[in-house]
């Protein structure tokens, strides 16, 4: 019994690290933005591809973040597309999305799609490091599963979801002007210092788009 | 008869320049565009017909024609827009809340776009780029645009066709009080005017957000 337990320690501790040092499906790092006092951590299923991702951090928002990261490295045009799932209660503003971000740093630019706990899907946006957040909120009614889709088209960051299983809309788009290459990735905030959440993210896919008929990138 | 006919169109020019804009006040063009805006105001319909030049309403500074009045407080302004005459496909006809007549003011807006094209654009302070909500195009035809303010909440909704208004959403932005608000006109070219007709203007006041002081 007691070489039992031993193994099953083992075991959670190789799936905790081969997560975290490299086997994260599509993406190939995870870690906390804007040092929040209690540390995230993110768990991919390879089986099942789904990502369990617990997040903690004031906010995504103002001129700082504090949020956990599930990310890769991109250059040139993209869609990431994800489908998730809040679990367990939480702040009404607590949020789970899809990120694009020119660094890891707290104040970096950056442009997502975020599911707040309460159901609002917005649109946000820090055109360069250090500024303000633009927002951009969408009308709503309650929680629920989300799909979601962010694509990088040149200088415009567009948005699309759909609820429950509903067929994926496009829904707006605005512009942030990063460099190549940038981060791309999931994320989660507790929107509260002393609290964490857990977000399942399933179907997540990220794919390499053409650049813009006619343009050079 | 010729005389006459001029005599009532300078008449009913001199004024509509002198500020009776139904519910608005005032009309000028803002960033000095090369081709100048001119607004008439029929008080008999209530439709206000608008021409606008201007290279855009966007980046740091804008240049359009823009009718306007003072307000503060919480309020709500809805009109129906129709362009009158062809131009630039991003030609643009909005309601705006703008804190100055500066031309790098900060403003928020809700646009139709000459091809149809719904959007929400601001620019948070003076100087700054403008940020921009656009929305799938729906194509051209006579949309109402509607744009609340309740404390720092702005939502804007549209409609195309007579349809029911709809939702596209709300941002944050303090633009203080009092601010202009009023409608605008750009061609999104120096080389053209375009002219809109907007009708069922209406400009009220309303409560504030439940729970909060202003």
């Amino acid at each position: 019994m007691s070489t039992m337990r031993e193994l099953l320690l083992i075991s959670i501790l190789a799936a905790s690290a081969f997560a975290q040092g490299g086997n994260l499906g599509a993406f190939t790092d995870a870690g906390d933005v804007g040092n929040p006092a209690r540390k995230g951590s993110t768990e991919f299923n390879a089986s099942t591809g789904q990502y369990r991702i617990t997040g903690s951090g004031a906010n995504i928002w103002g001129n700082q973040d504090q949020f956990q990261f599930v990310w890769r490295e991109m250059s040139g045009n993209f869609a990431v597309t994800a489908t998730l799932q809040f679990l367990g209660q939480g702040e009404q503003h607590r949020k789970a999305g899809i990120m694009f971000r020119q660094s890891l740093d707290t104040d970096s630019a950056y442009g997502d799609i975020v599911i707040h706990g309460n159901g609002m899907p917005g649109m946000q946006w820090r055109n360069k490091s250090g500024e303000i957040t633009n927002t951009f909120d969408f009308p709503f009614d309650s929680p629920a599963k989300f799909k979601l889709k962010l694509e990088r088209n040149g200088p415009r960051v567009i948005v699309s979801f759909a609820k429950d299983g509903a067929e994926l809309k496009r829904i707006a788009n605005t512009e942030v002007t990063f460099r190549n290459p940038l981060l791309v990735g999931l994320v989660v905030c507790s929107h509260k210092a002393d609290a964490s959440d857990t977000v399942v993210f399933s179907d997540v896919s990220v794919e390499q788009l053409p650049p813009p008929a006619g343009k050079k990138q | 008869m010729r005389e006459f006919l001029l005599v009532c169109l300078a008449a009913a020019s001199a004024f509509a320049q002198a500020g009776k804009f139904g519910a608005l006040t005032n009309s000028d063009d803002v960033g000095n565009p090369l081709l100048k805006g001119s607004a008439v105001f029929d008080a008999s319909t209530g439709q206000y017909r608008i021409t606008g030049s201007g290279t855009d309403i966007w980046g740091r500074a804008d240049q359009f024609h823009y009718v306007w009045r003072e307000i503060s407080g919480n309020f709500a302004v809805t009109a129906t827009a129709q362009f009158l005459t062809e131009g630039i496909e991003h030609r643009k006809a909005v309601i705006m809340l703008r804190k100055s007549l500066d031309t790098d003011s900060p403003f928020i807006q809700v646009a139709i776009h000459g091809n149809g094209m719904p959007a929400v654009q601001f620019r948070s302070s003076k100087g700054d780029i403008t940020n921009p909500v656009d929305f799938p195009v729906e194509g051209p035809g006579i949309y109402k645009l509607k744009l609340v303010r309740q404390g720092n909440t702005i939502t804007a909704w549209i409609a195309k066709d007579g349809e029911a208004l709809r939702e596209l959403g709300h941002t944050s932005n303090d633009l203080g009080s009092p601010v202009l608000v009023g409608l605008g006109v750009s061609s999104h070219t120096q080389a053209a005017a375009n002219t809109v007709l907007f009708s069922d203007v209406s400009v009220e006041q309303i409560a504030p957000p439940a729970g909060k002081k202003q």
